[in-house]
């Protein structure tokens, strides 16, 4: 199957499946609503009724100064809920993945709440094990090739006569790393979809299902998961551009920039499924 | 010095010629300081590349400007900070609080300085007479940085000493401000030299610590630099002789200046080298000149500006950043030339810090570090700051030559707002310089741009509590409270001072200060002297609250209601010779009355407006000072109240027609030292339209975290 295909066709199951989108964004607001309280709280006492209020910034250096004066003994406590909430999300997400796999690979079905919980709970046991492994798999593949890497690029940074070398260095290992990452994070979204379309029930069977298929396809494969990732990227300067543009604050252009802020994060919610969608489009097209 | 990343060195011309300048002080007799012409130096230096070694001939001729006979002389020899682990400078490194660790310097590049021979001028040799002492208490026993000679024959006052000194450095592989990288040197606190001596106290000379600058006499230097042929070559002061030894593939570049504290140099064979001259009436125009002399109340002529030579030496990879940095010290030798007198050098050399030598945003006398790098951002006003402070510790440490070791504010305080100011005059508030992986984040998004007298506020603010700006230098809690104190909490006082006198008072005051201090070694009462004597008032209170204490400084208004005055209250009243009864019926009914008939009775309902406003923070004001309240009704006008502050809470009660809109204490932003500027205002609606935009773009920003942790998942 042709890369663009595969895209195209995702595409295609995506947009049948309108209710998986809002189902993975009403759990994404809800989540952020709750995490999010505290500090609405503190922005609302602070400055609702304050002149202050009046012209404060998004990234408002001289409020921000204050606020972390007046709540520092307050800070690694809210930054430990935000990285507990992140944890507490994260393996929600685990539990989420069933049903986004599980609905989108029911091609012509309907993304029912029963049919997409029912996923999650199938797929749950599998897809935690598989976190797990692909966090082993990470430190692995990363942990060592960069070490290499960076073994490699220390002396010439060292000897380095400008900073220029030093410059590109760090830079082409960051871009490394993350291509690295990529690849990474495109075998588990096969080793996912294996567990589903193979109906492999060990993880590491499906691990290999994916590494198997990958091995006679991978840059067909990186190229699917690569330009949806230039997708993302676009979708994201678009999103940008329009929301710098919006003026001075009134009530109308409050409403433009949370309806604008709503959908690009539903934008980045679909392109999720997206990637789910394509490649098990992609995997399906050579079964193993 | 530029407190993190960049540092700068300044280098001047032959002073004597311009001393005529100094004539220009009118109002100020800024007689050289005690001592200033009775100190000479005169070095021969040879850098040896290879070896990082620099081999190096000293005379100093001292003359006892006091009535004290002194015994003997205190060295500095700075680079034994980095001779081992047991410096003063080292185990305060090792032992800060933040940011800490060992300061060893890569590859175990270990820097020192030996003095192998020291003699009078007339042979008698004076080693066995000189040894390692530590001035600054028993707490670094074996900190080799201060050094003591004791003379024959005591030196009586008016009389003059003159040394011969050898000695032997090892250039250190950077730890602070000097160092080396492949064949690049930066060399700054290189040779031995005599700490201050004070009538009375002895000398001051203190050891070289992790967070504290220096001290030094004014004196005349001419050193002879030799380096191997082809390098290039900045150094304090002006070149005044070059020659080159053939047969040992050397050059020797003798440079002079009168007048200043300290002599640094740097070398470098890849570097470019450009003159540029500053052309006073060129970069001022007649209007600002008239400005300028009204506002100080002197003659057009006392604020002419001399035309100087700017010098810079810059890597060639940062080439297309020259023309940045000609502007900005244009910028800062019109603006400080301006406000706070003229230019006394010939020259000014700016350099652009060798690579990986650390020396990066640090000032010598006529030379200054800046720092850049090859990626910048149009919008980050990075290279422009470093190079208007370095600039500006001209005025405040070179020639208002503070003791920067027991009192650094009184330069890095007064230069970061000067360099506040200058910048915001001439470029603007501006972006943020992060970077992501050494690339501007500018780049990527968009960076709020500010002026920097923010930022100094956030620091200040969030540091008072720790310790008092005018500490010694190394007895500051850390390091981070160290900077944020003595420049930025420093800084925003003095902008807070500027507000709370206004500005024909406050320039007055600087021109006057640093006029009055040129070539002399002013202190903070010095400073509070001339604020109370041109200010007409004593405002000792305000330095003993914002900077000999660590106290906050935060007024606000804690509660604002504005209630209908009832037309008749409850309970028993005895009125002409009669007792009545008001009950809450009687009452509505003669409310509904008033209702139908608005004309009769009292007319217009009238409203209580209670302002209670608090001192939350320690600090009080004092003197004539007040807390200004400006409270705003709903039909648009407003009253203006004032309170003394000195207690810790106040109620101001208003009966007005109207019911008040907002409540607000120190409506002209004066206070900007004031810690909780969202309190200072509280206002009788609750919901704002850029309070709801903030939340909604809180909310986004955990949406999108969340987002990214279940991608990963
Ligand atoms: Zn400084």
């Amino acid at each position: 199957m042709g890369v663009f295909k595969a895209i195209f066709s995702g595409m295609g199951t995506t947009f049948r499946k309108p209710r998986l989108l809002i189902i993975l964004y009403a759990v994404n607001l809800v989540f952020a609503g709750l995490v999010a309280l505290p500090f609405l709280f503190i922005v609302q006492g602070e400055l609702g009724h304050s002149l202050y209020g009046l012209n404060v910034q998004p990234v408002d250096l001289n409020w921000i100064g204050e606020a972390v004066l007046k709540y520092q003994a307050a800070l690694p406590g809210l930054a430990a809920g935000l990285v507990a909430a992140g944890v507490v999300y994260t393996v929600l997400h685990i539990f989420l993945n069933g049903g986004i796999v599980g609905r989108l690979l029911d091609k012509e079905g309907p993304a029912s709440l029963a049919g997409f919980v029912a996923d999650c709970g199938r797929y749950f046991g599998r897809y935690v094990r598989l976190f797990l492994v692909s966090l082993v798999f990470l430190v692995l593949t990363l942990g060592v090739f960069m070490s290499l890497v960076s073994a490699l690029f220390k002396p010439l940074s060292k000897a380095a006569i400008t900073e220029w070398l030093p410059l590109i260095l760090s830079n082409l290992h960051l871009l490394i790393a993350l291509l690295l990452l990529s690849v990474v994070h495109m075998t588990v979204d096969y080793a996912r979809i294996a567990v589903a379309v193979d109906g492999e029930r060990k993880v590491l069977k499906a691990l290999r299902h994916a590494l198997t298929f990958l091995k006679t396809r991978f840059f067909r494969a990186w190229a699917v998961y690569l330009l949806i990732v230039v997708l993302t990227v676009a979708g994201t300067i678009v999103f940008y551009v329009l929301f710098g543009r919006l003026g001075a604050p009134s009530v109308a252009q409050v409403a433009a920039g949370l309806a604008c802020m709503q959908i690009y994060i539903v934008f980045r919610i679909w392109v999720r499924t997206l990637f789910v969608a394509a490649q098990a489009e992609f995997y399906k097209a050579h079964p193993y | 010095m530029k407190k993190s990343i960049v540092r700068a060195v300044l280098m001047l011309g032959a002073a004597l010629a311009v001393l005529p300048a100094l004539s220009i002080a009118a109002q100020a007799p800024a007689a050289p300081a005690a001592g200033a012409p009775g100190l000479r130096y005169e070095i021969w230096v040879e850098l040896d590349p290879a070896g990082q070694m620099l081999a190096g001939k000293e005379e100093i001729v001292w003359t006892n400007p006091t009535k004290d006979t002194v015994p003997d002389m205190l060295l500095h020899l700075y680079w034994n900070a980095f001779k081992n682990e047991a410096s003063a400078f080292m185990r305060e490194a090792a032992a800060e609080t933040m940011f800490g660790g060992s300061a060893a310097p890569e590859d175990e590049g270990w820097g020192w300085v030996d003095v192998t021979d020291i003699r009078l001028a007339d042979g008698t040799d004076l080693k066995p007479a000189f040894q390692f002492v530590t001035p600054d208490g028993p707490d670094h026993p074996d900190d080799q940085t201060v050094a003591r000679v004791l003379f024959p024959v005591p030196v009586r006052p008016g009389e003059s000493v003159h040394l011969r000194i050898e000695f032997r450095s090892k250039v250190p592989r950077t730890v602070a401000r000097s160092g080396y990288y492949r064949n690049s040197f930066f060399i700054g606190q290189w040779f031995p030299k005599p700490g201050v001596y004070e009538e009375g106290k002895g000398w001051n000379c203190h050891a070289y610590h992790q967070n504290s600058e220096f001290f030094a006499d004014f004196a005349d230097f001419t050193v002879h630099i030799t380096v191997p042929r082809g390098y290039v070559v900045g150094s304090s002061g002006k070149a005044v002789d070059t020659r080159t030894d053939e047969s040992a593939g050397t050059a020797t570049t003798t440079f002079r200046q009168s007048m200043v504290h300290d002599f640094a140099w740097m070398t470098d064979p890849r570097y470019l080298r450009i003159e540029r001259d500053f052309v006073a009436d060129r970069e001022v125009t007649p209007q600002e000149y008239k400005e300028t002399a009204d506002l100080l109340g002197l003659p057009p002529d006392e604020v002419r500006l001399p035309d100087v030579k700017m010098i810079l030496l810059i890597a060639p990879e940062h080439r297309s950043q020259i023309e940045r940095h000609f502007n900005a010290l244009r910028a800062a030798l019109k603006y400080y030339g301006l406000w706070y007198g003229p230019y006394p050098y010939e020259t000014v050399t700016m350099v652009d810090p060798p690579f990986r030598t650390g020396s990066g945003g640090m000032e010598y006398p006529t030379l200054f570090t800046a720092g850049t790098q090859v990626l910048t951002s149009r919008d980050v006003q990075s290279p422009e700051m470093v190079i208007i402070h370095e600039f500006g510790h001209g005025y405040w440490y070179g020639l208002a030559a503070n003791n920067e070791f027991e009192a650094a504010w009184l330069d890095e305080g007064f230069n970061t707002y000067s360099t506040t100011r200058v910048m915001a005059k001439a470029f603007g508030p501006g972006a943020f310089g992060f970077r992501f992986n050494g690339l501007p984040l500018d780049w990527f998004v968009r960076v709020p741009k500010v002026f920097d007298y923010e930022t100094n506020r956030v620091a200040a603010i969030n540091t008072v509590r720790y310790d008092p700006v005018t500490a010694w230098s190394w007895e500051f809690y850390n390091r981070g409270s160290y900077g944020a104190n003595v420049y930025m909490r420093a800084a925003t006082v003095l902008s807070t001072l500027e507000n709370l006198l206004g500005e024909p008072v406050w320039s007055r005051i600087m021109r006057t200060y640093h006029m009055r201090y040129r070539f002399r070694h002013p202190t903070e009462a010095d400073f509070a002297g001339v604020v109370n004597e041109i200010a007409g008032k004593d405002m000792t209170w305000f330095f003993d609250e914002l900077l000999e204490e660590t106290r906050a400084f935060d007024y606000g208004v804690a509660a604002l209601t504005s209630v209908e005055v009832p037309v008749q209250v409850r309970g028993v009243f005895d009125r002409n010779g009669a007792r009545e009864e008001w009950t809450e019926k009687k009452i509505e009914d003669l409310e509904a009355a008033e209702a139908k008939a608005p004309d009769e009775g009292r007319g217009k309902a009238l409203y209580r407006t209670t302002v209670v406003l608090r001192r939350f923070g320690e600090a009080r004001l004092a003197g004539d000072a007040q807390v200004e309240v400006l409270i705003r009704f709903k039909d648009g006008t407003t009253e203006t109240r004032t309170w003394d502050g000195r207690d810790r809470w106040t109620r101001l009660v208003i009966v007005s027609p109207v019911e008040a809109e907002s409540a607000q204490v120190d409506p002209r932003g004066i206070w900007l030292i004031d810690e909780n500027l969202a309190n200072n205002s509280r206002s009788a609606d609750g919901l704002r339209r850029n309070v709801v935009k903030l939340m909604t773009q809180l909310l986004f920003t955990v949406q999108n975290i969340l987002h990214f942790f279940g991608s990963w998942s």
